[in-house]
């Protein structure tokens, strides 16, 4: 590690001058808090000293030889020289060596212009080589869609593949061969299947590795770059994205820069493309008289949007209005949208994409430790000994998050449980489970009741912190009391999980002294969701993690900006700060701030306002960057109850399934064409910065409500995103300095002793109760053409987020199509293979779909990308989770057929 | 030459001696083991190892006995043994006749240093192409499994020795111990960085002792005679004992010869080789296998132990001792060897991997009479670019040969170099601008 590993201090003397670090520094990261910059290939803070590019070599006193500066630990008194004829002409004889066999392509090399060896050529190298012998000569290759090589160019430092093992935990390269024939390729020459990162690509300080998407389509000093924030999932990863003339030409990310630290996911990295695409929507459309849309003028367009408005609310009152926004707009965005639907139009009735699961974890958080945000970092996960993932799928969902959990693991030696519904197998994709030291596979999606034996073995296994049981005895008692009365053996039914495996988990980790739980999608995004954080949340009350410094909780924001959707007040039950919506105090500032009152209507959740609009009470809806009608399964009836509204307006990118059935469609710029802010999963706000110009006349959309308002007569009005961001400050707290804040919010211990008073008796018998049991039959083959019973799953890819993923063509290229994963071994009992076409069906229609084979899905279920899922949507049906409106639909019982192909005798 | 008595051939040339357990302990075989686990510390074995002066017999030299005493005693957790028997250094073949002819040797070695380490795995890393090596020693592991000699609780002492055997898949850089450790766990055999040493992160970074083969054989004689017996015989006290040469070349009696290392090369080469296998004389020699820069006929009196070789610049090395006549070309030599490292290059450090290739490249064209004046100083340059510089000793051993024959017979090269300049006088030069 690149990292001192003591706070002793040694004194160390580099170029004649004397200075202090911790004993353990490297010398090169000594040599660099001096000033002096040692130059070097290999070396990278992130990866450990592998010291074999022999550039960064220096003289230090007592040592017979040259010793590599990335290597070798400061020792008290140390005398260094990193310059001096020896030195030099050893760094002059390196260069020399590699560009013997280098192509010296740099006119045509996409790193040519920030290449290190171009600097250190330039820097360290006579002008004339002696090499005058033949070059090695390797072809180019691809390596799957996204990559290529050009193992000419290789100076073999092996960062890639160091990055790809260490930080991704991915080992999808390799050197082949040996001496100067090494090259990096995949294994065994098959096609790159990886994480597609892209780290590989940007740790490489050559043009070796580049990417496919803008091969030869820029010279580095024509790019112009923006630090701005990533918009597809929670983990907020700052980017630096590179345009040439208003092009989107590449992504990347600098070491020390964000809270991602240089790292990106495939997303970030090769899914830049998604707000160009060619479909976007260019000009405002409104329908015409044949049914039609057609491209109106923005004044058209907004005034007729003004004037119906006006005209529902005049007729039928406010509450006649209701409005969705999605949380992947910016905080400006989603502030000043439920401004609008308060303060100028009047109601309540908004929600945000929160609301498909994020908003349970919030409101666990506010209810049991009185925040709304975590109370770890990044960093605390790095620290943390003890890691506990529930149904996070991590390195798919929250990938840069997962980073923070690997390093923990294999640098810090944490010990990591997972709870998962998955299994731990390797490949060179990588699977955070393979990590854990005790993996338990979830089955059937019953989180519920694994918690419960999570809690039970708590119990039942003397592992309740002293703290806590002197403190709340009664609380102690009462969950015991509950955890007691459930058998193992109904535990083990539900949840497949054993009282082994649950009381090895446990004991792991509630012995840390660091721990921190992460709650995913699979629970979030669960009926009961907000029960069983609570319940994940009395857990780390039992075992003395809830208030830790370093310890704590933490729910996984799936879209860039749930949290800032929740904070904003852009939900039902919230104001912005978030402050509950019948909070008289809250009101009372937002009033004086706002200068009117703050409507006293019913607030409406999703699910509430398309039964509003199907009952006749809502007769309009303003839906801004959310598609519910292919989000949600057919039978949440979102386009009947759609068309049977006076009014709908969509304000998107992309004529979407929902903005066809809209009245009017405005379009909206994508977030790299826009400033705002981004709160991540962390609770962290970071700068949003415009990088290229709009596209067509799509505007931000915080500028459409600004422009709405003044045509409904109460202005609010701002100068720019800035403008807005300073309301924002008056009314939520944590918006006043932008990027990393240095320490998370504390536990409220007042919340605390009112939860575990009697705060917690409300709820305490439906949270530990368990859902009767849906236990299919046992998965079985049933002869010939029958099929099998299964769970079938709509799952987050790593290669995509949401739909919107699916305009990027890079990711396309990665995946571009979606395919039923189910079990390898299950396939091969029921003879299907790779590629094979099946067909499943249940009560509410049937799908025929090809069959992709993994070893990491379950036996019992069968996976299914939710980007990609109009081809399985009529399969599923949605419920509603009675507490807190969160529609549920990811899960639904199939049986799958395989369909036999008609061949002709004789042909293959 | 003064009579010695042989140590480590003398089991093997018994007439009738098959290399058995049955026949190695009818020799006395397994009686050092039995003294050991009868009562002797695990730190006098260690004393007993360190007092013969015994050292590292595969080409390094290093004290055995310190090097075990290295591997921290209160260690929780595994320890480990391994037995380098990649023996591929061109021109050594000493290792796969102990294994073929006497495994038990080696095994009761392995087992004594186990003990004495604290180890109760140990490996065998023999080299891929020892199949047969690989075969007699699986199956004198499975006869001593069987009499007791290995597994657990031997000779009902509690100690624990479990040896496998773990075959290479022909890689040279695999007898480093830091890259035979890599490609013991599964990786590309690459050299680590050192510190940290083996002793303390080997294996799987566990403390890990690596031992030549020839090393280990030598462990349950001292075991038996004591290490003052063995300390008296060689060179006292820094290279004690005696060592297995492995003669090559234009002799006329190539083979493994053992004797002290008080004798000389003369010894060696004139007396147990029989002399040059033609009328014409001797013209140089590399006294210890490939990497050893070579000697001339002038060092013919230099005894064969580490100092005195060493003195005489170069190093005795792995024992591979290769002889070469009047008439033999050294450039062709020199490349010759330069191809074999070149091949062999893991390619992990910048210099040895850029560097053996460009060598390579300029002697072919010396040889090719394409040479030009300023060769012979890029050589140098690139040799001294290379040695010290690199992680492991590889890049040292790989210029020996280049630095060595320049440095004997640089007319050599500088008469191909003339050849090719009379020939490129007779090609028309395409003028090229100079500014």
């Amino acid at each position: 590690m690149a990292t001192a590993t003591s706070q002793q201090l040694v004194t160390v003397t580099i170029d004649g001058i004397s200075t202090q670090v911790p004993a353990g520094t490297l010398v090169i990261e000594a040599a660099r808090q001096l000033g002096v910059m040692v130059p070097h290939f290999c070396y990278h803070p992130k990866l450990e000293p592998d010291a074999n590019c022999r550039m960064c070599l220096v003289e230090i006193e007592k040592f017979p030889k040259l010793q590599t500066s990335c290597s070798t630990r400061v020792a008290d008194g140390m005398i260094v020289r990193c310059s001096g004829a020896q030195v030099e002409a050893a760094r002059q004889s390196v260069l020399e060596l590699i560009l013997g066999n280098h192509p010296l392509d740099c006119p045509v090399c996409d790193q040519g212009g920030r290449c290190d060896l171009q600097d250190f050529s330039h820097e360290y190298t006579p002008t004339a080589g002696r090499f005058k012998e033949l070059k090695r000569v390797f072809p180019k290759q691809y390596l799957g869609p996204v990559i290529e090589t050009q193992m000419n160019r290789c100076v073999s430092c092996m960062r890639c593949v160091r990055y790809c093992d260490e930080v991704i935990d991915a080992q999808a390269l390799a050197p082949v061969g040996r001496g100067t024939l090494t090259q990096i390729t995949h294994w065994a020459g098959h096609e790159l299947e990886c994480d597609m990162c892209g780290g590989c690509i940007q740790i490489c300080p050559v043009g070796a590795i580049t990417s496919r998407l803008s091969m030869y389509d820029f010279r580095p000093w024509m790019l112009k770059r923006t630090d701005t924030i990533c918009a597809y999932c929670g983990d907020g990863c700052q980017i630096t994205v590179q345009q040439k003339n208003n092009q989107l030409i590449e992504v990347n990310s600098a070491l020390g820069a964000g809270r991602n630290n240089g790292d990106l996911c495939v997303r970030g990295y090769f899914g830049y493309h998604a707000s160009t695409h060619a479909s976007r929507v260019r000009q405002p459309l409104m329908r015409q008289a044949n049914g039609s849309l057609a491209d109106v003028t923005w004044e058209d367009a907004l005034e007729h949007v003004a004037r119906q408005f006006m005209a529902l609310r005049n007729t039928y009152g406010a509450d006649a209005i209701g409005g969705f926004i999605t949380a992947r707009c910016t905080n400006e965005d989603l502030y000043l949208f439920q401004k609008f639907m308060r303060l100028v139009v009047g109601t309540n009735q908004i929600d945000s994409s929160a609301r498909y699961g994020y908003i349970n974890g919030v409101r666990a958080l506010r209810r049991v430790q009185g925040t709304h945000r975590w109370t770890v970092r990044y960093e605390d996960i790095v620290q943390a000994d003890g890691i506990m993932l529930v149904g996070t799928q991590l390195h798919a969902t929250n990938p840069v998050t997962a980073i923070q959990v690997k390093e923990a693991v294999k640098r810090g030696g944490a010990s990591l449980v997972t709870l998962e519904a998955l299994l731990p197998a390797r490949s060179t994709v990588s699977n955070i489970t393979t990590l854990a030291r005790h993996h338990l596979t979830v089955q059937r999606g019953r989180f519920d009741a694994a918690i419960l034996g999570l809690l039970k073995a708590v119990c039942e296994g003397n592992l309740i912190h002293e703290e806590i049981a002197g403190q709340a005895p009664q609380f102690v008692n009462a969950i015991r009391a509950k955890v007691v009365s459930v058998a193992w053996h109904v535990i083990q039914e539900q949840s497949g999980l054993s009282q082994t495996d649950c009381e090895a988990a446990v004991r792991t980790y509630a012995r840390a002294e660091r721990a921190v739980l992460l709650v995913g999608q699979d629970v979030l995004r669960s009926l009961g969701g907000e029960g069983m954080v609570t319940n994940l949340l009395d857990l780390q009350m039992l075992t003395g993690h809830l208030r830790r410094q370093g310890s704590g909780l933490g729910c996984l924001a799936e879209e860039n900006n749930e949290q800032g959707a929740v904070e904003m007040g852009a939900v039902a039950e919230y104001l912005p700060g978030p402050a509950d919506l019948h909070d008289e105090g809250a009101r009372a500032v937002l009033a004086q701030a706002w200068g009117d009152d703050v409507p006293t209507g019913a607030s409406a959740t999703l699910v509430d306002m398309v039964r509003r609009a199907k009952t006749g009470s809502i007769k309009a809806l303003f839906i801004v960057g959310e598609n519910p009608v292919a989000s949600l399964p057919p039978d949440a009836q979102v386009s009947e109850a759609l068309e049977s509204l006076e009014f709908v307006v969509c304000q998107e990118m992309f004529l979407t399934e929902t903005a066809k059935r809209a009245h009017v469609v405005l379009p909206a710029c994508s977030s790299m064409e826009k400033n705002g802010t981004f709160t991540n999963t962390e609770g962290h706000v970071q700068r949003v910065r415009q990088a290229v110009e709009t596209r067509g006349e799509s505007r931000p959309d915080w500028e459409m409500f600004s422009a709405l308002s003044v045509l409904m007569n109460r202005p609010v009005e701002y100068a720019d995103a800035k403008s807005l961001l300073r309301e924002i400050r008056g009314a939520v707290p944590g918006y006043t300095l932008l990027g990393p804040t240095s320490v998370p919010p504390r536990v409220d211990e007042e919340t605390v002793a009112r939860y575990v008073a009697d705060g917690f008796k409300d709820d305490l018998d439906r949270r530990y109760a368990l859902r009767p049991s849906s236990v299919p039959p046992a998965p079985s083959v049933i002869p010939a053409h029958a099929g099998i019973q299964l769970t079938l799953r709509l799952v987050q890819s790593l290669y995509h987020s949401g739909k919107y993923s699916t305009r990027a063509k890079g990711l396309m290229g990665i995946q571009g199509e979606g395919r039923l994963q189910i079990n390898t071994s299950m396939a091969r009992r029921l003879g299907i293979g790779e590629g094979d076409t099946v067909r499943l069906v249940n009560e509410r229609g049937q799908a025929t779909t090809s069959v992709t084979l993994s070893n990491r899905v379950p036996d019992d279920v069968a996976w299914f990308p939710e980007h990609f899922d109009q081809a399985v949507r009529v399969l599923f049906s949605s419920q509603v989770d009675t507490q807190t409106g969160v529609p549920v639909w990811k899960t639904a019982d199939v049986m799958l057929e395989t369909v036999r192909e008609c061949r002709t005798e004789g042909q293959p | 030459m003064k009579t010695f008595e042989k140590i480590l051939l003398r089991n093997m040339e018994q007439p009738g001696y098959t290399g058995s357990l049955a026949d190695y302990e009818r020799a006395g075989g397994y009686q050092a083991l039995k003294t050991v686990l009868g009562g002797v510390s695990p730190a006098d074995v260690i004393e007993t190892v360190k007092q013969s002066g015994l050292r590292g017999r595969g080409g390094a030299g290093f004290p055995t006995g310190v090097k075990w005493s290295f591997i921290p005693k209160d260690h929780p957790g595994p320890k480990y043994l391994c037995c380098n028997a990649d023996e591929s250094e061109p021109g050594t073949f000493k290792d796969r006749q102990l294994m073929e002819r006497d495994p038990h040797q080696v095994l009761e070695g392995m087992a004594i240093a186990c003990y004495a380490i604290g180890a109760q795995t140990a490996y065998i890393y023999i080299r891929g192409e020892f199949r047969l090596g690989a075969t007699i020693l699986r199956r004198a592991i499975a006869e001593a499994r069987q009499a007791g000699h290995l597994g657990t609780n031997i000779y009902g002492s509690g100690v624990t020795v479990n040896i496998h055997v773990h075959e290479g898949a022909g890689a040279y850089i695999c007898g480093e111990e830091t890259a035979l450790l890599e490609s013991l766990e599964g990786k590309r055999g690459k050299p680590r960085t050192k510190p940290p040493f083996p002793a303390t992160h080997g294996l799987y970074q566990k403390p890990t002792v690596v031992n030549n083969v020839e090393t280990l054989a030598n462990v349950p004689h001292i075991v038996n005679r004591g290490g003052a017996w063995y300390a008296a015989i060689g060179v006292p006290p820094k290279s004690p004992g005696t060592r297995i040469f492995c003669l090559s070349g234009h002799v006329q009696r190539p083979g493994n010869y053992e004797l002290p290392v008080n004798a000389t090369f003369r010894d060696l080469i004139e007396e147990l080789g029989g002399g040059m296998r033609s009328d014409k004389p001797l013209k140089a020699f590399i006294p210890g296998g490939a990497s050893a820069p070579f000697l001339t006929p002038e060092h013919l009196d230099v005894q064969l132990d580490f100092e005195s070789v060493a003195r005489a610049g170069s190093m005795s090395g792995s024992g591979g001792v290769t002889v070469m006549e009047e008439g033999t070309n050294m450039v062709w030599v020199a490349l010759r060897l330069m191809e074999f490292f070149y091949h062999e290059s893991c390619g992990k450090c910048t210099p040895c991997r850029e560097g053996s290739a460009w060598i390579v490249q300029i002697l072919q064209r010396i040889l090719n009479r394409q040479g030009r004046q300023d060769d012979l100083q890029t050589l140098l340059d690139i040799c001294g670019n290379i040695g010290g510089r690199t992680v492991c000793a590889f890049g040292d051993a790989e210029i020996a040969p280049v630095q060595s024959t320049l440095k004997y017979w640089r007319s050599e090269y500088e008469a191909l170099i003339a050849e090719a300049d009379v020939l490129a006088t007779s090609r028309k030069a395409i003028p090229v601008l100079s500014v």
